[in-house]
């Protein structure tokens, strides 16, 4: 799937677009960044609720390409900076992780298997 | 000529620290134990600073006044001062940003805070371990702006630390790092180091601590042995 599709998908709205046609090629969901940065698979979208600029940091070093950010939490000042620094896409939806990693995960199967 | 320090500590007001925790029984268990200089670090909340001040003031010893904040990363950092005020004006600070969550005692333990002669003035009825919504740096300038010292807790630690919640150290103009063991998984990237006892049962006051050189037990003894580097951590009991 291609992270343009994730706006729609989740209701979200963008609070940092990036290149809209680059592919998502797997999820990972958490909201302890040590585990993220240990476990996330590169070229992932990140569901989370971890509304701060280290989860940019960790994103760029796992290689994650888009955050989604849930329960409509707010994207602090620096936080908006490092995402547009660093070149990673920001959502923000109101639905919780839950939610969020269900619609990706049937979007990312049903790309599998199309 | 040295200062023991143990700069962690809780009391009853902290939802997981012992009804017994008064700030008194807190203070005299720490001096039976060669503790000179104490702070007291509840979560998210000063208000048993008051009581604990007159207790120190009374059993002679040096008392620094703080707070262990729960950043929005669920990180532990102290913030430290020098005076009373400071630490229950950061309290007020914190409150601001902590979420309305209604406290049970029946699950958590009680929160109450009580004067120097162990009589409860009254019960946070907020759950204090919750994350404030500010990141670990604003936490830290929020302390700094008050002319604090922002520490983060123990970051070696497997829950609620720099290192299990984040993984790596943020840079970040700290004035010190808490650590627990010596050769922790988390480079302390030429910070100063402190070790704390983190008691919250009277039983474990004193069971780590920090000796800094002098023998003055007092904030500003502190606040030197940190910008210098000066600091000696004790990781077994006291004698």
């Amino acid at each position: 799937m291609k992270i343009q599709e994730l706006e729609t998908l989740l209701d979200g709205r963008w609070e940092h677009e990036t290149n809209g046609e680059t592919e998502i090629a797997a999820g990972f969901t958490s909201d302890l960044l040590s585990d993220v940065m240990g476990n996330a698979p590169e070229d992932s979208v990140l569901v989370t609720i971890q509304a701060h600029k280290n989860t940019i940091a960790v994103a760029t070093l796992a290689g994650i390409v888009a955050l989604v950010i849930c329960s409509n939490r707010p994207i602090p000042e620096d936080m908006l900076a490092a995402a547009k620094q660093e070149g990673v896409a920001v959502l923000v939806t109101q639905h919780n992780q839950f939610e969020a990693t269900g619609r990706i995960y049937a979007r990312l199967q049903a790309t599998r298997e199309g | 000529m040295a200062v023991r320090a143990d700069l962690h500590l809780h009391s009853c007001v902290s939802p997981c620290g012992q009804l017994e925790c008064s700030p008194r029984s807190v203070a005299e268990t720490a001096r039976a134990r060669g503790i000179e200089l104490v702070a007291l670090t509840d979560h998210n909340t000063a208000l048993n600073c008051p009581a604990f001040a007159e207790v120190c003031a009374e059993l002679g010893l040096g008392a620094v006044f703080g707070i262990e904040i729960t950043t929005t990363e669920e990180v532990h950092a102290l913030g430290l001062f020098e005076t009373v005020e400071q630490a229950l004006e950061l309290g007020r600070r914190l409150w601001e940003h902590l979420p309305d969550i209604a406290f049970d005692p029946e699950k958590f333990g009680d929160q109450v805070y009580v004067d120097a002669d162990e009589t409860i003035l009254g019960e946070v009825e907020r759950f204090l371990l919750s994350a404030v919504d500010l990141g670990l740096e604003d936490c830290g300038r929020l302390v700094q702006e008050l002319d604090g010292l922002f520490v983060p807790a123990h970051i070696d630690r497997s829950a609620y630390s720099i290192w299990s919640q984040l993984g790596f150290l943020p840079p970040f103009a700290y004035d010190g790092l808490e650590i627990t063991r010596p050769h922790g998984p988390i480079d302390t990237a030429g910070f100063t180091t402190i070790t704390s006892s983190d008691a919250h049962f009277l039983a474990d006051i004193g069971r780590r601590y920090t000796v800094l050189p002098g023998d003055e037990p007092s904030f500003r003894a502190l606040r030197s042995a940190l910008l210098t580097g000066d600091t000696k951590l004790s990781f077994s009991p006291t004698g």
